[in-house]
């Protein structure tokens, strides 16, 4: 069951993220847990998945900036580092979004743990 | 291999006064194991593909101990054609008017300790049982769902519905899954541990998406889900506009409806809260740029913004083709991807539709309409 825009969006680069963290997490887990089994057929599979991903939106933009000259209207052709910048801004923009979600949501869990923690030791001075 | 011959073909071999019929057709069919699992299969006029479903849960390599099919009103042969099959039909006085009224109905006979629900039009890998009850080694886990592919793939909608699956199966849930948070043990085909169906009261009425529902309750309980990916389930998908724009409704609403009601609770999930919140931006304020703004800068700026809406084309098909491959899928992922694109493009417009009236004008689907 997939609601609205499947594919696109802040989701598909949290899904990146969060497998980009697979291997770290792994890795503190048999450091830490001597009971834990390295999974590694599903992170190396989920890893590769995700490579393929951004090599693909970097072929994509590659794609579109050639056959279509798509960066033209935006880059100053004089200069090749200004070219990389706008390059970049949309990305930075979608992670910038995703980290100030994921922090808004954050703060939101932290702040009803606390009120509830609150309400608890209310309840227990009535 | 999944026997399709015609139910009428099916039935006539069998010998409906014979007192232990199910158990021989259990044997004949597959050999497999007993297992103590009941299977619910709530069904209204499901004549067309009743059988298939029942005959893949016969032909099992584990053997659930009862199927019982929930006939909730049908106004043609499905109660008659189960009955030739040798499984249990159960009626309710009147029509429960949900799938969940239906799966509740049969609840209180069940006397396993596991409980699988399927949809009546779904049929499973032979396998599929066997490996979603491996889930259950693990006394923290209530609920296993499996992978999800489209039994059909011929129309516009079937094919776009099979490019999201192999994504989202291959990709999304298993990140889930690694997270050990899959978003929804899918209503289509989940195992159940029955205590924990009854301790939260069975499948609830107060969404339209009672899967949704039972696993976000099940995190908030401290309870675990878990997503086999080697569980193979095979729907059948709306084939046409009409249908397919029913079912997504019915989701779109179902999602508003849980994150509504499980606000407060899914912030005390890690993990959960994120995906959640990602999706609600996702499929709210991307989906307004998505149909709205796009268009507007691709008129009044240039054509080239129209590249917006194939510029994520890798995270769709990198993949759906690395699960297609497995498959032998190929060609047919490949060209069902324009498919997707359409498909996404409705699921966008409904989803905004339904938060419009779920949120702005209070309008609640409470309603239950087929998705095919």
């Amino acid at each position: 069951m997939n609601i609205g825009l499947p594919g696109a969006g802040v989701g598909g680069l949290y899904y990146l993220a969060c497998t980009s963290f697979m291997p770290i997490k792994e890795i503190y887990l048999c450091l830490t847990k001597t009971e834990h089994k390295f999974r590694y057929r599903l992170v190396i599979t989920q890893l590769g998945i995700a490579c393929g991903i951004v090599l693909g939106l970097i072929a994509m933009y590659l794609l579109v900036s050639n056959v279509f000259g798509l960066n033209l209207s935006l880059a100053d052709n004089s200069g090749g580092e200004k070219l990389w910048f706008y390059s970049l801004l949309p990305v930075v923009i979608s992670l910038g979004l995703l980290m100030v979600l994921l922090g808004l949501i954050e703060v939101a869990a932290y702040l009803a743990k606390k009120n509830e923690a609150l309400e608890d030791i209310c309840r227990g001075g009535d | 291999m999944l026997d399709t011959s015609l139910p009428s073909q099916k039935t006539q071999n069998l010998k409906p006064d014979t007192d232990d019929l199910e158990t021989n057709i259990k044997t004949a069919l597959s050999g497999g194991a007993l297992c103590p699992v009941t299977v619910i299969v709530p069904a209204y006029n499901e004549a067309d593909c009743i059988a298939d479903t029942v005959n893949s849960l016969l032909a099992q390599t584990l053997v659930a101990e009862e199927i019982i099919v929930v006939d909730d009103g049908s106004t043609d042969n499905t109660a008659e054609i189960c009955r030739r099959l040798g499984v249990t039909v159960v009626t309710p006085p009147a029509n429960t008017g949900s799938k969940a009224g239906a799966q509740n109905y049969a609840l209180s006979q069940v006397k396993t300790s596991y409980i699988l629900a399927i949809d009546a039009d779904t049929t499973l890998k032979p396998d599929a049982l066997e490996q979603l009850f491996s889930a259950m080694d693990d006394p923290e886990v209530v609920a296993a769902c499996g992978f999800v592919l489209p039994q059909h793939v011929n129309t516009l909608w079937e094919r776009g519905r099979y490019v999201e699956y192999l994504m989202a199966f291959t990709f999304y849930k298993q990140v889930q899954e690694y997270y050990e948070k899959p978003l929804i043990s899918s209503g289509c085909f989940s195992l159940f541990r029955s205590d924990y169906l009854r301790q939260i009261g069975g499948w609830s009425l107060r969404t339209m998406a009672e899967d949704m529902d039972l696993t976000w309750t099940a995190y908030q309980l401290g309870k675990k889900v878990r997503f086999i990916p080697e569980a193979v389930c095979y729907p059948i998908e709306p084939r046409n506009f009409n249908f397919m724009r029913k079912q997504l409704k019915r989701w779109a609403h179902g999602f508003i409806q849980n994150v509504r009601l499980h606000r407060k609770g899914i912030l005390k999930v890690p993990f959960l809260r994120s995906i959640v919140t990602v999706m609600c931006w996702d499929a709210s304020i991307a989906s307004i740029f998505y149909l709205t703004l796009i268009p507007i800068l691709s008129v009044m700026v240039s054509p080239l913004f129209l590249l917006g809406y194939i510029i994520d084309l890798p995270m769709i098909l990198v993949p759906t083709l690395v699960k297609a491959y497995s498959r032998g899928e190929t060609w047919k992922a490949l060209s069902s991807i324009p498919a997707f694109m359409v498909l996404r493009v409705l699921n966008s417009a409904i989803f905004l539709e339904a938060l419009f009236k779920e949120v702005v004008l209070k309008k609640t689907l409470t309603s239950y309409e087929k998705g095919h």
